[in-house]
């Protein structure tokens, strides 16, 4: 079966976006927003965007509270018939101690295991890291074949 | 009048009272929708029902609270129940495993037998005093 949108963008070849922002979880949807129009250039169904528009919301998840306060660098790099995504966290701060600390913190355990689970679902490979004083999480997601 | 977005949700003031959430339920919602559920177990409502069925996204942070309320439900012998038939949010509760930990409800018919609601409805993060 032909794809209309690889004739039209011509997957086949490089492309690299670049996305910087301060990491409020407000912005989060402009990571989403990227991450699902890559995923359409380069030919993903709609299921496959949805997963990775999921995925990429959960590198932020998998930073925990302390990525309120820096900035988010995101990278997504499209090649053939694979994404790449690479985000980084500069310039947090460890989250102030309150009385609602344990609640809170229960709270992004919580999500940090749900979050694993659902990457190792929706991707091929993720990662995380710390490069150069830096944190950074990484995915790649392969497009499934043309039928 | 509050800046937070109208669309993510409101509070049907009722026994049970049902949350209503709508749109993307990401980081950003996340809190709001924690403070009011934590509101309603605080005013003494142990079975809390989540109507998702507006709801379009859900990640792990938003599941994450959602969990935690369940907890304090059953631990004071109520139940957290979720009202979900979008495709997506089914998928996300089946990859995590908690589509059999949470009860799920495809439609709120079940609530209507019980009579109608009130009308005042507030927004998430407002919940209804008993």
């Amino acid at each position: 079966m032909t794809d209309p949108v690889g004739e039209i963008f011509e997957y086949d070849e490089r492309e690299v976006i670049e996305l910087a922002f301060p990491s409020r979880p407000d912005l989060v949807v402009l990571a989403r927003f990227a991450a699902a129009t890559a995923a359409a250039r380069a030919g993903f169904d709609l299921e496959e965007i949805e997963d990775l528009r999921l995925a990429v919301d959960e590198l932020f998840v998998s930073f925990g509270p302390v990525a309120r306060n820096g900035c988010m660098r995101l990278e997504l790099d499209r090649s053939a018939d694979t994404i790449r995504v690479v985000g980084s966290f500069e310039g947090f701060e460890p989250p102030e101690s309150s009385d609602g600390a344990e609640d809170e913190k229960g709270t992004w355990e919580r999500a940090a295991e749900l979050s694993e689970l659902l990457l190792d679902s929706l991707v091929d490979e993720h990662g995380r890291e710390t490069r150069d004083g830096r944190a950074v999480v990484w995915l790649r997601k392969k497009r499934a074949a043309n039928i | 009048m509050s800046d937070q977005p109208a669309s993510h949700g409101r509070v049907l003031s009722a026994e049970p009272p049902v949350v209503v959430v709508a749109g993307e339920i990401d980081l950003a919602v996340a809190p709001s929708l924690q403070a009011c559920l934590e509101k309603l177990l605080d005013y003494g409502h142990l079975h809390i029902y989540v109507d998702l069925l507006e709801a379009t996204f859900l990640d792990s942070i938003a599941l994450g609270v959602l969990v935690g309320a369940l907890e304090q439900c059953r631990k004071a012998g109520g139940d957290l129940h979720l009202v979900v038939n979008e495709p997506r949010i089914l998928r996300v509760l089946e990859i995590t495993g908690l589509s059999g930990t949470f009860t799920l409800h495809s439609s709120l018919d079940l609530l209507a037998e019980l009579g109608p609601w009130p009308e005042r409805t507030g927004r998430v993060g407002e919940a209804p005093e008993r």
